[in-house]
């Protein structure tokens, strides 16, 4: 089965073409630049963009795929969690295409898209599926979410943020510090270059439940950085190195109890923040064993993890196919 | 030959069927800003009942761009340029202020079409039959009612979304060159925008796609200002090229 799938639940604008649920035939992804000057997303500037690129995107994807619409079986988009405004436009679009193309239309949940990324691959040779139960991390600057999948489209939330998501600490942090925006390949790069045990910073556990909190993270280092520019300079590689430290030790900790709680085997990651490397080292030293993660490009988001998420949709359909878009839609 | 016609402009939405000749089938609904749910299965109730359908008969397809609320107005544009790509439709916009004065061009009255820009603000264009043809005779702007007011000077006819409290400013700033269409001809139906569409399309070939833009007006930060009010003066270009009436 041959999946178009749109995600434009955020900046990305993501299209891509790919074969039953794993195979990718092509991946368009586009990033938004108007928002580097703003420091952050301005909604209503990102769901323009959107509209502006989306058909020439896809035409991309299409071409690159070497197929035409009548080529494939279904169209998938994000319906949710994301900015209403921009989920708006990716869905719409896609439901214009399935409908005047004769196709089925996908309703995908972004944070299942993120779920999936994990069965994707590119090349000729597929590589073996993930065994399930998993435990999932799923971070990024929108969510942060723990789960339990015990089955194909079977989760069972075990935390999330009860404040800020960890992408959005990673922003904060590195506006903190001058680096600019998004913050988590910028604190990571200058992190490379500090040491990360330069400054104590709290490990936000929340009791000994699975929910995080990084806005305490956030003000420690708040607090931090004031107190070093008045003594002179600040550090920033430092403060980044014992920031990032920080940050994923605990997505780790927190990570690797819930493998161990559950006796589960497969951890999974999914999020921009999974694409930090620090995360992944410490996730694999606390399980003991190597992590099979998605590479960078599929662990931010894009169109290749709608179309995987879309296809086990269809596959393992427990409901009516959802079209409805939902700023707030969950993992269950 | 068939044009589906697409309006989300507002909190009212309107569909249309029409192929050169009559309106085949309209459906005008109060969506609030439900539009996102209620598009395609009102699309697809329509094109049921006119038994047609999106791949075999739709081969035009018109949309109101706007001025608008920024969120409806994407949503008409994106399954609009979803709908005509999968069906290798020709798409035109047109603007959702021409739509509601187009049909009140036959009373050769000074024509001013309102939709509501948030809070105080209001979209606005100003419409007048000169040397027989039917034209916008003013930029697309947004402006407080007392601004717009300021720059009409004759007697005027109001339509588009005017609630009870606009309509009596505008009596109070205008007194009686302020006139008004009854409640349900200063509405917006689809069916005015196909035949827009239709003749945009019959005229000039489809644009491509993705040059379908919104006339947000608005910029998402930046305020406008009303400092250049009508100007620059509309060309000729600005026409809705109604036939000369003889
Ligand atoms: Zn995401």
């Amino acid at each position: 089965m041959r999946i178009l799938a749109i995600e434009t639940s955020c900046d990305e604008t993501g299209v891509a073409v790919v074969d039953d649920g794993r195979h990718i035939i092509s991946n368009v992804v586009a990033s938004q630049l108007a928002h580097q000057d703003t420091g952050g997303i301005v909604p209503e500037v990102a769901a323009r963009e959107h509209l502006r690129s989306l058909d020439a995107i896809t035409q991309t994807a299409l071409r690159e795929a070497g197929v035409e619409l009548r080529g494939v079986d279904a169209v998938a988009a994000t319906v949710g969690p994301g900015l209403i405004g921009c989920l708006l436009v990716g869905a719409n679009y896609a439901r214009g295409l399935a409908l005047s193309a004769g196709l089925p239309f996908v309703g995908v949940n972004h944070l299942e898209g993120h779920v999936y990324a994990n069965w994707l691959y590119e090349g000729v040779v597929a590589p073996r599926e993930p065994e399930l139960p998993a435990i999932v991390l799923v971070v990024s600057g929108a969510h942060s979410d723990l789960v339990l999948m015990e089955a194909h489209r079977r989760f069972r939330p075990l935390g999330r943020t009860i404040d800020d998501a960890a992408g959005e600490a990673f922003d904060k942090v590195a506006r903190l510090l001058g680096l600019g925006f998004p913050g988590g390949p910028l604190i990571e790069k200058a992190a490379k270059s500090g040491d990360p045990n330069a400054f104590p910073l709290p490990r936000a556990t929340v009791s000994d439940r699975y929910d995080f909190s990084f806005s305490g993270l956030k003000t420690a280092v708040q607090r931090l950085v004031r107190s070093l520019e008045a003594k002179g300079e600040v550090p920033v590689n430092d403060v980044a190195a014992s920031f990032q430290k920080a940050i994923t030790e605990t997505l780790a900790e927190k990570t690797a109890r819930a493998a161990a709680e559950h006796a589960v085997d497969t951890v999974l990651l999914g999020g921009g923040v999974a694409a930090n490397l620090a995360l992944r080292e410490e996730i694999a030293k606390r399980i003991g064993r190597p992590l099979v993660v998605p590479p960078p490009r599929l662990c931010t988001d894009n169109g290749a993890m709608i179309g995987a998420a879309a296809f086990f949709v269809l596959r393992h359909r427990g409901t009516e196919i959802p079209t409805t878009v939902r700023s707030d839609l969950k993992l269950a | 030959m068939t044009l589906l016609a697409l309006d989300t402009s507002t909190a009212w939405a309107s569909v249309a069927l029409y192929d050169g000749r009559a309106v085949l089938a309209e459906t005008t609904w109060h969506a609030q800003r439900r539009h996102g749910d209620e598009l395609f299965p009102t699309i697809e109730r329509m094109l049921t009942d006119a038994r047609l359908s999106l791949a075999a008969d739709i081969d035009r397809v018109a949309v109101a761009s706007g001025p608008g609320s920024f969120t409806g107005l994407r949503v008409a544009i994106a399954a609009a340029q979803g709908i005509a790509r999968g069906a290798g439709a020709a798409l035109v916009g047109v603007s959702t202020l021409d739509v509601l004065a187009y049909p009140h061009a036959p009373s050769k009255q000074r024509t001013c079409a309102l939709l509501p820009a948030g809070r105080t603000e209001w979209y606005a264009a100003i419409y007048q039959e000169r040397n027989r043809k039917w034209l916008r005779r003013s930029p697309y702007i947004a402006a407080t009612l007392p601004q717009l007011c300021r720059q009409i000077g004759t007697h005027t006819l109001f339509v588009g979304e005017i609630d009870e409290e606009a309509e009596q400013l505008l009596r109070d700033l205008l007194g009686p060159k302020a006139l008004f269409a009854s409640p349900a001809s200063r509405m917006r139906r689809a069916g005015y925008l196909a035949e827009l569409g239709w003749r945009a399309l019959e005229a000039a070939p489809q644009t491509k796609l993705g040059e379908i833009e919104p006339i947000y007006v608005k910029q998402p930060s930046i305020r406008m200002t009303f400092d250049q009010p009508f100007s620059p003066a509309p060309t000729d270009d600005l026409a809705l090229g109604l036939p000369k009436r003889s």
